[in-house]
């Protein structure tokens, strides 16, 4: 499944890919399916693991972007939990928030069928993605892409998700975005300025949904 | 072998203790910046005005946000009717980021999304 930066491209009108100008594409691997996994990835072609590190797949050519392959626990797992899966050929950093992603429909673009996840577990799962600097902005200019394509029942349903999570998570989902609400804009990203509303709107349904809860 | 992945792996930890520490210092001084951050999320617009015209906007009933109160030196910040905007005389509009000249400011008035 395809689970960064390329998402939000992918779920525009006939995967537009006008929103966000990836660096990578970042490919969730079940853990369960490792294995079957790395069976397939000789059928890869244009890219090679890098020696540093077999979970990133470096382009043989510039027209291609890197590849990474990132562990995604099974439902249910525990949120905060981040692990290694050791294997010579395709290492794996198991990364707990991925557990909230559920696949979605198959997108079609260019004549591939591409494997997303919901959009509301996406959502979800970068709000709670902690990392820090020109990382942590890029992934939550990601959730804004997101939410300029979300419909409103993928609203509704990060929504009831955002109420299962515990105490902690909920408060760094809601502090994520207000971090959102002030950023400034980086360049290839949405310029979140004229989409501040929609930050304060999933904001407050989140607050609202936890009042009457 | 994947020491790259061990080190990420370390470091999503650490982030995470540090997470940890911000949830429970919400209701303590290290909140102060997300209470700031949440005020700042429902305007659609920031404005710097004179303390004083901040002075009768209380004397109008107008209720500063308490995150004001919270930080040091204090600040006055309240939500006004775009219409009341209009009339507040000296005010200076301010991008809604986390800068130097907004948060330097002695009285913020915003203005909520429609």
């Amino acid at each position: 499944m395809v689970v960064g930066s390329e998402v939000p491209n992918l779920l525009e009108a006939e995967a537009g890919a006008t929103l966000v100008v990836s660096q990578d594409v970042d490919i969730a691997v079940p853990v369960g399916a490792h294995a079957l996994v790395k069976e397939r990835l000789s059928a890869l072609q244009g890219l090679r693991p890098s020696p540093e590190e077999p979970s990133v797949w470096v382009p043989a050519e510039p027209a291609l972007l890197e590849v990474n392959f990132v562990g995604m626990p099974p439902p249910g797992s525990d949120l905060e939990r981040t692990y290694l899966v050791e294997d010579g050929a395709l290492p794996l950093l198991v990364f707990g928030p991925l557990a909230l992603l559920r696949p979605g429909p198959l997108v079609r673009a260019e004549g591939v069928d591409v494997p997303v996840p919901r959009l509301a577990g996406l959502v979800l799962e970068k709000l709670l993605t902690d990392r820090t600097g020109e990382k942590g902005s890029r992934d939550l200019l990601v959730v804004l892409a997101l939410l300029m394509v979300a419909r409103e029942t993928d609203l509704e349903e990060a929504t009831e998700s955002y109420l299962t999570l515990p105490d902690e998570l909920r408060h760094a989902a809601r502090a994520n975005l207000t971090i959102l609400s002030l950023i400034e804009p980086h360049d290839g990203m949405p310029d979140p300025r004229p989409q501040r509303a929609r930050v304060a709107a999933l904001l407050r349904r989140f607050e609202g949904g936890e009042e009457s809860a | 072998m994947s020491e790259r992945l061990r080190r990420r792996a370390a470091q999503v930890e650490g982030r995470l203790a540090v997470r940890a520490w911000k949830f429970r210092q919400r209701h303590h001084a290290g909140g102060v910046w997300f209470a700031l951050r949440r005020v700042l999320a429902d305007a659609a617009e920031a404005w710097i005005i004179p303390e004083e015209q901040a002075a009768v906007l209380v004397g109008e009933g107008v209720r500063p946000e308490a995150v004001g109160a919270a930080l040091e030196p204090p600040r006055v910040i309240l939500f006004v009717p775009r219409e009341r905007l209009e009339r507040i005389a000296g005010r200076r509009g301010v991008a809604l980021h986390l800068s130097p000249e907004l948060l330097a400011a002695k009285a913020l008035a915003l203005v909520r999304f429609d």
